[in-house]
């Protein structure tokens, strides 16, 4: 198909507009965080600091005691093991819940099935209260296990559904043929449908990551120390005492997105391997 | 030890009957072709016997050994499907090798394993390739591969030849009729295309609506079809019905005039149907009697064959063309008058009311 010239523009002037609009707040996130204080508060603003400093970063990111770098270190420690265990935990039970859901369908695990999305579709404020109650009752407020319990069941649903549409698309003799090969169903499922569906896979954590990575309210009322604070309520902590300091919450901002980032370079792969690997037939 | 056996197998899904009361015995190293119209269950029984699907009814036997509570994976039997189902993400040493590597097979024995099937199909060059890099037929040759790997004693064939075209198809049909005089295995191969049913089975099962409608050699078939849906199924092009009564004497005449003394006995004023086959109707001799006459609709010339359809005027009749087949090449223009005959009266099939054959005296 032959795009006219007009077309072409318009399609990259849009793609420039889209560019400038996600880019532009962390260009200015990036300024904020290596000017120093004094910069951000005289007026005029400057669009680039006369002199550029990594003060910011170095407060953060040399640990002392009762300063912001224990708090933000705590606190990143702290998501990084909650998003993995609650990603880790909720793609193993996706995995099987999906693949039933796919394979194995019926009037029960369909109205189970959609039960599961309207309760995704619930307000996290409308399960606060309720989830409060019970944590506080089993002693687990302000602990790693409390999140990763509400983050598997905020993630669960979402990377079920993802892989079952996923697995919707595979094949039906794709496992027939390893159960006539003398596998049993999880050898189908680890060896042939999993390495298929490596590219949903690699979107489910990344999803599951970055949701879990992302996610404030919860952190918010359900932590209350550097045991459990996650890396979201630690920098909402750093702009809400008395002076908020606006170059070192962009430098949190800043650092806060360097694990996703590091995680999605290298999913980069599995997420596009394997999308145009061949089907069954010619 | 590799015989089959299916003792009133029946498959309902919900309400639906989809087999409906199969027996069949199949011998060890035989192979039988299921053939029939599609829907007809041809490919059910196939997965009936293989597993996948779960009998609603019935006994099915591998050798001594009753299997039809046994998982698929446990009944030792291979299979090759319809589209392959190769795995994408493998090459071809490995999908060859998996069934090895699920029966937990030491690396060693997996590679002199699978060096050997690839010698045997020809696929020792495209052993690293995956399934998205071979060609169609190739892509099957992957997928017998992976159905020897076991060296099973029962191999299944879920109409592997379909997504091949004409020539490969023809080619592929004749490596697997060696394989099947090599191994020594019992397959079972499933087709809607008769000419695969007719060249490679040792015997077909033809189906209609999840029943068994005659099992027999390809010649039996052909010549004894035991039921007028068995008679247009099996030939092509397919056999000449029309309708016809007999007399007061139970005699039959033909719409021509020419009277027909069958050897089979019918009584007084029945209703019949007469079928015969397009390949058995000739030019009529000029001085012979015509069993049919009628004008030349369309001619198609094949060289080896000229095919013709005839608009025969009959009174009672079931198709309004009569389809011949005439060897060689024939010089017949359309809206020419032809005058054929029936070189033998065992060319004639006589149906009754209920489509059933009506059997010859002897």
């Amino acid at each position: 198909m032959q795009t006219s010239l007009a077309k072409k523009i318009c399609i990259y002037l849009g793609a420039a507009l889209l560019a400038l609009v996600i880019a532009l707040p962390v260009l200015w996130l990036f300024i904020m965080s290596i000017s120093s204080s004094t910069h951000l508060t005289t007026l005029p603003l400057q669009w680039w600091p006369d002199s550029p400093t990594l003060e910011n970063y170095r407060s953060l990111l040399i640990y002392a005691e009762n300063t912001p770098s224990q708090s933000f270190l705590y606190a990143i420690r702290n998501s990084i093991f909650i998003a993995l265990a609650a990603t880790g935990l909720s793609v193993a039970a996706a995995i099987p819940a999906a693949y039933s859901f796919s394979r194995m369908p019926g009037p029960r695990r369909k109205n189970l099935l959609y039960a599961v999305i309207a309760i995704f579709m619930l307000p996290p404020v409308a399960l606060v209260l309720p989830l409060y109650t019970v944590m506080s009752a089993l002693g687990l407020l302000n602990t790693h296990f409390a999140l990763i319990i509400v983050y598997c069941s905020i993630l669960l649903p979402f990377t079920t559904w993802l892989l079952k549409s996923n697995f919707d698309t595979i094949p039906s003799d794709l496992d027939e043929a390893p159960i006539i090969d003398g596998a049993n169903r999880l050898q189908a499922i680890w060896y042939v449908i999993l390495p298929i569906a490596r590219p949903a896979l690699g979107a489910a954590v990344m999803m599951s990551v970055l949701l879990a990575w992302d996610e404030f309210f919860y952190g918010l009322l359900f932590t209350n120390d550097i045991r459990a604070k996650t890396v979201t309520v630690a920098i909402a902590d750093l702009a809400a005492g008395r002076v908020a300091d606006y170059g070192l919450v962009s430098a949190a901002g800043i650092l806060a997105a360097v694990p996703p980032v590091i995680l999605a370079f290298f999913m980069q792969k599995t997420l596009v391997s394997g999308l145009a690997s061949g089907s069954v037939k010619g | 030890m590799s015989s089959i056996s299916l003792s009133n197998v029946t498959k309902a899904f919900g309400d639906t009957n989809i087999i409906k009361g199969v027996n069949l015995s199949i011998e060890d190293g035989e192979l039988v072709v299921f053939v029939g119209p599609s829907g007809c269950g041809k490919s059910t029984l196939l997965r009936l016997i293989s597993g996948l699907e779960e009998i609603s009814g019935g006994q099915i036997h591998l050798g001594e050994k009753r299997v039809d509570q046994v998982s698929a994976s446990n009944r030792d039997i291979a299979m090759v499907f319809q589209s392959y189902a190769l795995y994408p993400h493998m090459t071809v040493a490995e999908n060859i090798g998996f069934p090895l590597k699920m029966a937990g097979k030491s690396k060693v024995d997996i590679a002199a394993k699978t060096r050997e099937i690839g010698t045997t199909l020809q696929l020792l060059d495209l052993f690293d390739r995956t399934p998205k890099q071979l060609s169609g037929g190739q892509r099957q040759r992957v997928a017998i591969g992976r159905a020897l790997a076991r060296d099973p004693q029962i191999i299944l064939l879920d109409e592997p030849l379909s997504n091949l075209d004409a020539a490969l198809r023809v080619d592929m049909r004749m490596e697997l009729a060696r394989l099947h005089r090599e191994l020594k295995a019992t397959m079972i191969y499933v087709t809607h295309d008769q000419v695969e049913a007719m060249t490679m089975a040792d015997r077909i099962v033809v189906l209609r609506d999840g029943a068994v409608e005659q099992i027999g050699s390809p010649l039996e078939l052909y010549l004894k079809p035991v039921n007028q849906f068995v008679a247009g199924f099996i030939g092509s092009p397919r056999m000449n019905f029309w309708s016809a009564k007999t007399d007061d004497n139970g005699r039959l005449a033909l719409p021509s005039g020419m009277a027909l003394s069958l050897p089979c006995p019918l009584g007084a004023q029945q209703a019949v149907t007469l079928g015969v086959r397009p390949e058995h109707l000739v030019l009529a001799p000029d001085d012979g009697a015509a069993a049919l006459t009628g004008t030349v609709l369309s001619v198609e010339h094949l060289g080896s064959d000229t095919f013709v359809q005839l608009h025969c005027g009959f009174a009672t009749r079931v198709q309004t063309e009569i389809n011949v087949r005439l060897a060689g090449i024939v010089p017949v223009r359309i809206g020419d008058n032809l005058s054929l005959a029936v070189a033998t009266m065992d060319n004639w099939h006589v149906f009754d009311e209920e489509g059933l054959r009506v059997k010859t005296e002897k």
